[in-house]
């Protein structure tokens, strides 16, 4: 992507976003190698929608999720964050004591409900957690805001005072909705919010994630790799691979158009509830790469069907081929694939 | 035992209890179906429903403090020119158990990690399953490892043969698994989210193995799931379980186009429907499944749903009622 400014009604801009582990090995720990888990991640969430970022297991989403609130260092890249009010910071510059400023903007919610709660605080102080660290408020205001928090997530007052092993998951997802919301941000990282879920209790989640969403003109990067869930919330979607965005588009134009050979495969991989459209998958030999030691070129090149002499030679950058479709694929405008066929309601 | 070609289990009234410090755990109450020859059941329902409970109490490894309570298992043993086993009668440690695990009823587990054996290789796990059921000797089980390696489209099973699990991506496991289930060729084979702990890439190409191989050998599997996509893709006909219970039981394409119970109904329209292009709200269950201790009185879905009639269904379970041929439910709404 270029350089060019901001525009107005994007609320965060990351390009060329970098994050690379070291592996160390031998009797000194030297760098042997490094991880790229994020390698040049380029994107960007427009005000108030949801950006879905989905991909398989390692490809790097959740690190880009936490790279993105420096909760891990970036190694690389440009974060800005458009705050209506701040103006627009480069995230990637501020003073660790400047992140304090940012902080209550920018919040996350965490896939595993049973690990991200302390298991020796009451709900009350869990909610509160959040709004007496930024010394927002204390006293009776503070309980106010916590019973009014508690009401948003539909948990009931008289919990306040049990634990977390009290609750079930979709409780507790609503525990970590309640803290995300504590400080009213304005953007939302949801990392895999539903996936610890039953099916009944997941449809609740989401349905509360929509609500609060137009309620309080939110913002989410919903970070997940269930591709059904995914194209229910998103407005639009980013494909990932191997440390690296492939497509990017609108949810319809990616799921029905797609324009990248892995989006192709992930569509026909779904398993769709509905007997009647009984889907081939397109096999794709070998593994995943490591993200240790990827191909050279394109790094799907070695799995790809459609793969030319040019794809092992130079990585495709990430281009955008008309209407906000943004692909990494040197053939994009010459592939015929195949999304998601449209069918009836059940 | 009736002489129905058709059938390779039966399942009549099933109890199956864990008697723990804290109370008893309920956790197949009354669960009667049957298994067809050569198609694939699929078992579909919520944590905590019974659905692995089920199929461990086939293969009698319900683990301590559980216990089959009441009820039977009859099994159509191949191997014994189609005798009817009546599992329930057979000690959990008896050798008639022992030829039939493995031999006639497999078992392939959700997490391949925790089911492999991290100090042997692949072809020693593979190769002791033939070697106990099939009498070879050890250099015939190699090749017969090999074989059935070859068989689930494993890349390069002659080095594969010699590889200890964690040499293996979770997708080589997961066929590895499967490899180990189908080396003796079972009547029978059942499926314990075999594909929950996968990518969606590697579930399809696992999902799509699992349906040849079922066509080409022609067993019959026992497919337990969540994921209704997943039944949708896999099954010819589903048990819907609710706490313990079986609440409807249909032929896939009735169950998804044409769903009778209540809870069946609301599940259907809780999951995101993928290719309707609509954006409206899912459907959610109101509360969530009661504690496993407590028991519901009536039917176990009469507190969530929406068709509750008070008097009826909190007094007496309903009995399981054919609405259509082969389609099956257990809700007062069809009595």
């Amino acid at each position: 992507m270029t350089n060019e400014p901001i525009s107005d009604n994007v609320l965060l801009q990351v390009r060329d976003l970098k994050k690379h582990f070291p592996i160390t090995g031998g009797l000194f720990r030297k760098t042997v190698g490094y991880v790229k888990a994020v390698d040049g991640v380029s994107f960007y969430i427009k005000k108030g929608e949801t950006l879905g970022l989905v991909g398989e297991s390692g490809c790097g989403k959740t690190t880009t999720g936490r790279t993105v609130l420096r909760l891990l260092e970036p190694t690389g890249g440009e974060i800005i964050f458009n705050d209506p009010d701040l103006g627009p910071v480069h995230i990637e510059q501020l003073h660790r004591s400047e992140m304090q400023i940012v902080r209550p903007r920018m919040q996350i919610m965490f896939q595993d409900p049973f690990s991200s709660l302390d298991p020796r605080m009451t709900l009350e102080r869990l909610v509160a957690e959040p709004l007496r660290i930024n010394k927002v408020m204390h006293g009776q205001a503070l309980r106010n805001r916590v019973g009014e928090l508690l009401e948003l997530v539909g948990l009931r007052h008289e919990y306040m005072t049990r634990y977390p092993h009290a609750f079930s998951g979709g409780q507790r997802q609503r525990i970590g909705i309640a803290r995300a919301l504590a400080l009213n941000p304005r953007l939302v990282i949801c990392d895999e919010p539903v996936s610890a879920l039953d099916v009944s209790i997941q449809a609740q989640v989401l349905n509360l994630l929509e609500d609060l969403q137009a309620r309080f003109d939110l913002t989410y990067l919903f970070i997940a790799h269930d591709l059904s869930v995914v194209e229910h919330i998103s407005d639009r979607v980013a494909v990932m691979y191997v440390g690296f965005l492939v497509e990017m588009a609108t949810t319809d134009e990616l799921y029905y158009h797609p324009k990248h050979p892995y989006t192709e495969a992930l569509m026909a991989a779904i398993p769709k509830p509905n007997p009647r459209m009984r889907t081939r998958p397109i096999k794709l030999p070998g593994e995943v790469a490591s993200p240790a030691n990827p191909p050279s070129g394109c790094y799907f090149h070695p799995r790809c069907r459609y793969a030319q002499d040019i794809c092992s030679e130079e990585r495709p950058s990430l281009r955008d081929i008309g209407g906000e479709h943004w692909v990494a694929c040197h053939f994009a405008e010459e592939l015929e694939l195949a999304g998601l066929e449209a069918q009836q309601a059940m | 035992m009736e002489n129905n070609d058709d059938i390779v289990l039966r399942v009549e009234g099933l109890y199956t209890y864990f008697h723990t410090t804290l109370g008893t755990v309920r956790a197949l109450n009354g669960v009667s179906y049957t298994v067809p020859r050569g198609k694939v059941l699929g078992i579909v329902g919520e944590s905590g429903c019974g659905k692995s409970v089920t199929s461990l109490s086939i293969m009698q490894l319900v683990p301590p403090p559980g216990k089959i309570e009441q009820g039977k298992i009859w099994f159509r043993a191949a191997r014994r020119g189609g005798e009817w086993i009546e599992i329930t009668q057979l000690d959990r440690h008896s050798e008639e158990m022992h030829q039939l695990r493995g031999d006639e009823i497999s078992m392939i587990f959700q997490e391949p990690m925790t089911s492999l054996n991290p100090v042997f290789t692949i072809g020693q796990q593979i190769g002791e399953t033939v070697q106990l059921h099939q009498g070879v000797d050890r250099e015939e089980a190699r090749q017969r490892s090999i074989d059935v390696l070859e068989q689930v489209a494993m890349p390069n099973p002659e080095r594969i043969v010699d590889n200890y699990p964690h040499q293996l991506s979770g997708g080589m496991r997961q066929r590895a698994m499967i490899a180990m289930a189908l080396s003796c060729t079972p009547t029978m084979l059942i499926a314990d989210e075999p594909t929950t702990a996968l990518d969606v890439t590697t579930e399809a190409q696992i999902l799509d193995l699992m349906r040849e191989l079922q066509a080409d050998i022609g067993m019959s599997i026992m497919f337990i799931t969540h994921n209704l996509g997943v039944i949708a893709q896999m099954c010819d006909e589903v048990a819907v379980m609710y706490l313990g219970q079986i609440v409807e039981r249909a032929p896939v394409d009735n169950l998804f186009f044409n769903p009778k119970h209540p809870y069946t109904t609301a599940l259907l329209k809780s999951i995101p429907h993928i290719g309707s292009r609509s954006r409206d709200r899912l459907a959610s269950i109101r509360g969530m499944v009661p504690d496993p201790y407590s028991t519901v009185p009536g039917c176990p879905f009469h507190p969530r749903c929406d068709s509750f009639m008070p008097g009826i269904c909190d007094a007496d379970m309903p009995e399981i009622t054919p609405v259509e041929p082969e389609h099956y439910v257990r809700c007062y709404l069809y009595e």
